[in-house]
């Protein structure tokens, strides 16, 4: 039972009082600055970088891994409260989250996410605690071909995200492929759409295009509303905690998005990113209860499920850290730097060489999501009572917080200037009744899809039937054809307007 | 400071003192003369803050960090790391460029903003020469060649009999067009006499899976991000970039061994504003020089797969000088640019 003896060990070395309180630390600030919209656990690890080169390796990581899952909950709770996503993976719980908040039902949206979570935080570290080694096998077999044809089934489901007409969920999404398109080509280092100005030559930041669009447009169009009709919240708070029918619908979507975050976190590079989204659209998928609220007006399957998703997809996404030393994200990248200062190298020998750390990082982050579920249930309460605070001294707050948590991400003042046209940008989408979650979509997936086209096209010297002669690839462009089929197919009528709500 | 302000409202409360005109404005020239000496004497006077064009969490911000915290012990000031990361180091690197020349103002900078770049960008913000005083190098840090497990080459010189044998049917991982991945590879294929197709990423780490299946069949990479690979025995080290055997790598044969005169590493230096006074460049020049003996910088340093170099100012201009036209004579014999 190695297994067993390494868990062991690692509770061991994550429950002494000194590592306990780390995790607590981290979970803390974690949470801090998850809620603040904008200001993301990048800029925070990257700030207390430094300050935990003092600390023993163990404690310095248990408190940066707790910034890190504290930050996702945070973020969460931001998208479900005011309309903000924290981070990619929260761009889902956004459409059906905030429209719950909006219905009173912001507690059972909280509380939702946070034990979805926890369920999937604790099934995640299994998960990587048990299958680290043979699932990093798995992650060999996806070649550009294989992601390829996995981004082009995520780009149609993109399409089930939206609740609106088809055709301005197709616009959206081909906007977001556009926009993903400025910056630097991987393939020829020319700068793409530029216009010589320096700052786009990295890329409009995705920080940058959610809070604009999300935050600042929600704002504007609230603004733009006499002050009567401003319906933000409902001052009546239905129950701060889910019902029992919530809890019946709640687990097979918590069930589901586990499984879907914790397979698709494996991949390296933006596995988890995808799952958020898949799950949402297998929920979407699935028949709607009599009594259930459609998606899109604040169903919270379309919270759980999501929320579950990620939070596995974060877990098992360390799996291709701690044993290919290849960092899933930029929170992670910051970890690699972090563990090479305190004199470790990430990657396949860590097991090995240093089992007491990643057992000890295993045992803390199980330590972790149960601080966080401690932590923020008692606190929906509070932010129950954040709403409440009239808008005119809530908005002035957002507002400020989002551009403190933009320039954080490139201490660049030019950030801000864009978050302010992507603001106008999005109270033109309200205006003109389109859905920003699909473009977000577009906008992270449309560059890494044609990354890895171009790099399957170079490495088969050009040759286009590379996609369907590999097996994985071949099976997942049929299963995009499904779903496309599925998705267009205007003969099966009930089908189509359960995907869609008709305008 | 304190004195010149002292001088100020005694002059102002002259109503007070009956302190004639002609006697006050003496009074505060003397104050203000003291008081600009003292600070162009007692250099450093207030935070020193050192611009790291990449993101945080790399090598070279890494290194930043690690050296700051030495050069404020050396300087008497605290000096402040500041990422500006952006279009490859453009935008930080012309940060201080723009900056004024008063030594409070510095910038940590690598072959690729100012000695790769530069040949290749015709549109970059400054002149990498013109723009900057060079204080003193810093680090050097080798790559390393890795191929794939199921490569049947063991050497160097048994795999550019390989890829002798298979032009064009081979393919090399980097980070990127114009990258010193990038360009090593390109070195090498200039005097191994091979082709060899280029495939970018978006970071060596993730060419890794790719390269660990053998879907690639080379890769020139930095020492910490290959070395675990190669110690879990997922990846080969054929050789290492430097001209002679490193101690960072030791075991590993130096590929010069077989290409004579092949040498690629990537160099770390401190930069400050164009105009910089002399004694304020030794100064730092000093002070980094001292840091860099230090054991704990130098162990530091030796993770992250990077030696600790010094020299004079003078070497690293001479330094730069040679690297530049040896990366220009690459760039433009194997045509690589930014198309």
């Amino acid at each position: 039972m190695e297994l067993y003896n390494n868990l062991a060990l690692g509770f061991g070395v994550a429950f002494t009082v000194q590592n306990l309180l780390y995790a607590f630390l981290g979970c803390m600030l974690g949470t801090l600055i998850g809620v603040l919209p904008g200001i993301g656990p990048v800029a925070t690890i990257a700030m207390l970088l430094p300050a935990t080169y003092a600390l023993p390796p163990v404690a310095a990581l248990i408190m940066l891994a707790g910034i890190y899952y504290g930050a996702q909950y945070g973020g969460s709770t931001t998208a479900i409260l005011v309309n903000l996503p924290g981070e990619s993976s929260s761009v889902v719980t956004v459409i059906d989250g905030y429209q719950m908040a909006r219905k009173g039902r912001a507690g059972p949206a909280l509380a939702a996410a946070g034990l979805g979570s926890f369920f999937a935080g604790c099934v995640g570290t299994l998960i990587l605690a048990a299958f680290a080694a043979p699932l990093t096998e798995v992650a060999f077999k996806f070649g550009p071909a294989e992601y390829f044809s996995l981004m082009i089934l995520g780009l149609i489901g993109a399409v089930v995200l939206a609740s609106g007409s088809l055709l301005k969920a197709v616009a959206m999404i081909v906007l977001g492929l556009l926009l993903g398109l400025v910056g630097t080509d991987v393939n020829s280092g020319v700068a793409r759409f530029s216009f010589d100005i320096p700052e786009l030559t990295d890329g409009i930041g995705f920080i940058v295009i959610a809070m604009g669009v999300f935050g600042y447009g929600e704002i504007i169009s609230n603004l733009s509303k006499p002050e009567d009709e401003r319906e933000v919240f409902t001052g009546k708070v239905t129950g701060l905690f889910p019902t029992k029918e919530d809890f019946k619908n709640m687990i097979p979507a918590v069930l589901r998005g586990t499984a879907i975050g914790s397979i698709l976190g494996i991949l390296p590079g933006g596995g988890a990113l995808l799952a958020a989204f898949a799950a949402y659209t297998i929920e979407k998928k699935t028949k709607l209860r009599p009594g259930e609220v459609p998606f899109g007006q604040g169903n919270i399957r379309g919270v759980a499920a999501p929320e579950s998703a990620n939070n596995a997809g974060s877990q098992t996404s360390f799996i291709p850290l701690l044993t290919l030393g290849i960092p899933p994200n930029a929170v992670m990248a910051l970890m690699v730097g972090a563990m090479t200062i305190h004199n470790i190298q990430p990657g396949p020998q860590v097991m090995t060489s240093n089992p007491e750390l990643f057992w000890g990082l295993i045992a803390s982050m199980w330590i972790g999501n149960l601080m966080l579920v401690i932590l923020n249930l008692p606190l929906i309460g509070m932010w129950i009572k954040l709403l409440t605070v009239p808008y005119r001294w809530l908005f002035p707050a957002i507002v400020l917080f989002c551009a403190i948590g933009v320039y954080s991400t490139n201490n660049n003042t030019f950030d801000i200037w864009m978050v302010a046209a992507f603001g106008v940008i999005g109270y033109m989408f309200i205006k003109l009744g389109v859905e920003p979650a699909p473009l977000l979509l577009g906008f992270i997936l449309g560059p890494m899809m044609e990354e890895n086209l171009r790099r399957a096209l170079l490495l088969s010297r050009g040759d286009w039937t590379v996609f369907v002669t590999r097996g994985l690839s071949a099976s997942l462009l049929a299963a995009a054809v499904v779903l496309l089929v599925i998705v267009l197919l205007p003969a099966v009528k009930s089908k189509r307007e359960e995907a869609f709500v008709e305008e | 400071m304190a004195l010149a302000k002292l001088c100020q409202n005694l002059v102002m409360k002259k109503n007070d003192f009956n302190l004639p005109l002609k006697t006050a404005m003496v009074w505060m020239a003397f104050c203000l003369m003291v008081s600009v000496g003292a600070q162009a004497q007692t250099y450093p006077s207030k935070p020193i803050r050192l611009i790291v064009p990449f993101p945080a969490g790399g090598a070279t911000d890494i290194f930043a960090r690690t050296l700051s915290q030495k050069l404020a012990e050396k300087l008497g000031t605290s000096v402040v790391v500041d990422n500006k990361p952006g279009a490859g180091g453009t935008l930080g690197s012309d940060m201080v460029a723009k900056a004024p020349p008063d030594g409070y103002t510095l910038l940590l900078a690598t072959s690729s903003t100012h000695s790769i770049g530069p040949n290749l960008n015709p549109k970059m913000p400054y002149d990498a020469v013109r723009d900057f005083t060079p204080i003193g190098q810093v680090g050097n840090a080798p790559s390393i060649m890795l191929v794939p497990n199921s490569s049947p080459a063991k050497t160097v010189q048994e795999w550019i009999d390989y890829a002798r044998k298979n032009p064009g049917r081979l393919n090399y991982a980097s980070s990127g067009n114009g990258t010193i991945v990038q360009l090593t590879a390109e070195l090498f294929k200039s005097q191994a006499g091979v082709f060899v197709v280029h495939i970018p990423y978006k970071g060596t780490a993730l060419a890794m899976p790719d390269l660990i299946s053998g879907k690639v069949d080379v890769l020139f990479d930095s020492l910490p991000t290959g070395l675990p690979h190669v110690r879990d025995g997922r990846l080969r080290a054929l050789g290492v970039t430097t001209a002679q055997r490193t101690p960072l790598a030791p075991g590993v044969p130096p590929i010069s061994e077989v290409l004579p005169g092949y040498e690629s590493t990537t160099w770390f230096g401190v930069f400050g504003p164009p105009g910089l006074r002399a004694e304020l460049v030794n100064r730092i020049n000093t002070a980094a020089n001292q840091a860099l003996k230090e054991a704990e910088v130098a162990d530091k340093l030796q993770k992250l797969g990077i030696e600790a170099v010094g020299g004079t100012p003078a070497e690293f201009t001479s330094m730069l000088a040679s690297e530049s036209a040896k990366w220009k004579k690459i760039i433009n014999e194997r045509k690589i640019s930014l198309d």
